[in-house]
């Protein structure tokens, strides 16, 4: 109820006096507009307090900036209400985390412990394949950019069906190899199809230089973005996802959608569950 | 003439340009400044608004169109798109070069069409590149309804707009005087047709 009540006071009752420059046009019902999280940037404005009721920046010095009254009314809005992966007690222990008076947390659009990951289609020798890129802010210059970090298509799975494979007794360069100057490592080599029995068992495919090397060679065709997300590592024993909703209520824009609390080393697994990094 | 006028008003807020145009200048964004920006770039939008309407105005005639195109194009930066995706099928976004964009406006198959925009809308921070020049996204909404001659409305939509806007540091000669200022160009816009639901 009192949720409901600050959406009214923030996003209604500005809107009939809101003095900035407009756009346009029509006077529709612009409420939902207003509610909405329009931007990641703007969610990380008002996760962090940078931006008043009435939708202006705030800046250092200026009042309210941080202020966390103001943090804890945004925050209630900026988790997805329908999203099973949100437990509300959770969200109530992350809120008074994030708010603690003593050391409350900020995020840091130009800070690491946080990546975005962009699912793609392509297409692979003539078939349709979805590829994950993970992307990271990375600094040069003075500037920014996104960087490609790492990637994920299931189909260059297929390349190492076998590694880590045990089983085999047949595809392998026998021990004394060395002393005949490994001439026999031609039959390893001369059948590709089951070279991956014969790396090491601990390899970690890098599945970038694949993608890289895929494109490279013209194998692989950029069709198109489908979705982007974010995950975010920013806040001390806490990992959360944001995701676009695009609703026609006050619950929609960039939220969180998922939400997990970190013991020690939980991080390191989720961060290589989520990036498919071995 | 407006545009030079606001050039030195433009240029007098922010002092004579020391800089060469490749050159990064060493400068920060101060909020006052960031706020002037602002407005550059939201005029620019408004133009934008502008031309769309008019263009995909049925009682425009075809030339007037056409020069309204020429105008609306250069307010972007070369090589800008459109990636358009409908509530549908959000994960099927058609890019069109923005000129392609407008002639398809201008040759949309109703009888009327009514182009209107929100109040509303957002402006991000801006971040620096790492060629110098500073980006950002400007958030519109905007409704489009589509009439036939015998049936009426036809089709309705509303739309999000995420245009990029690069800022950059330039010089000018105005009077023999260089002067310094900030240029605001449009590039992608992201077109994301609103849920009803």
């Amino acid at each position: 109820m009192r949720t409901l009540a600050f959406i009214f006071m923030a996003f209604i009752a500005p809107l009939c006096a809101m003095t900035q420059t407009n756009i346009g046009g029509i006077a529709g019902d612009e409420t939902v507009f207003y509610a909405q999280t329009k931007q990641v940037n703007q969610f990380f404005r008002r996760f962090n307090g940078e931006e008043d009721v009435t939708g202006t920046r705030l800046y250092p010095g200026q009042n309210g900036f941080h202020d966390l009254k103001l943090r804890r009314k945004y925050m209630n809005m900026l988790f997805d209400k329908d999203s099973p992966l949100v437990n509300s007690d959770q969200k109530t222990v992350f809120i008074e985390e994030v708010l603690n008076r003593k050391a409350p947390v900020l995020l840091d659009f130009h800070a690491k412990d946080w990546f975005c990951e962009v699912a793609t289609t392509f297409t692979w020798k003539k078939q349709t394949v979805n590829i994950i890129l993970y992307l990271r802010i990375e600094q040069q210059n003075g500037g920014y950019k996104w960087v490609l970090s790492n990637c994920f298509c299931d189909k260059f799975n297929t390349y190492f069906n076998h590694l880590g494979d045990t089983t085999n007794l047949k595809f392998f360069l026998h021990p004394m190899s060395h002393e005949i100057d490994f001439m026999n490592i031609h039959k390893a080599l001369d059948d590709p199809k089951n070279i991956d029995f014969y790396l090491d068992r601990n390899y970690a495919p890098d599945y970038l230089a694949l993608f890289v090397s895929e494109l490279k060679e013209g194998n692989l065709k950029f069709v198109s973005v489908n979705n982007e997300k974010f995950h975010v590592f920013q806040v001390p024993n806490w990992y959360f996802e944001i995701s676009f909703f695009n609703r026609n209520n006050y619950n929609s824009g960039w939220l969180i959608s998922n939400l997990v609390r970190l013991s020690p080393g939980d991080k390191n697994e989720l961060l290589k569950h989520y990036t498919h990094s071995n | 003439m407006k545009k030079i006028l606001a050039l030195t008003i433009f240029a007098s807020l922010f002092g004579t340009g020391l800089f060469a145009q490749n050159q990064v200048p060493p400068v920060e964004i101060t909020p006052d400044r960031k706020h002037a920006i602002d407005s550059l770039a939201l005029e620019k939008v408004r133009d934008l608004s502008k031309y769309i309407s008019i263009i995909g105005d049925k009682t425009t005639p075809w030339s007037d169109a056409q020069r309204v195109i020429e105008r609306a194009c250069e307010l972007f930066m070369d090589g800008a798109e459109m990636g358009v995706s409908s509530v549908n099928h959000p994960e099927q976004i058609t890019n069109y070069k923005v000129r392609e964009y407008f002639d398809r406006l201008m040759q949309l198959n109703y009888s009327k069409v009514v182009i209107d925009w929100y109040k509303i809308q957002y402006v991000s921070d801006l971040e620096r590149q790492p060629d110098g020049t500073f980006v950002g996204v400007i958030t519109v909404y905007q409704k489009f309804q589509g009439y036939d001659k015998e049936k009426g409305l036809v089709y309705e939509d509303t739309t999000k707009k995420d245009i990029t806007i690069y800022v950059k540091r330039k010089e000018t000669q105005i009077g023999g005087r260089l002067i310094g200022f900030w240029d605001v160009m449009l590039g992608d816009i992201r077109v994301k047709e609103t849920s009803k639901k």
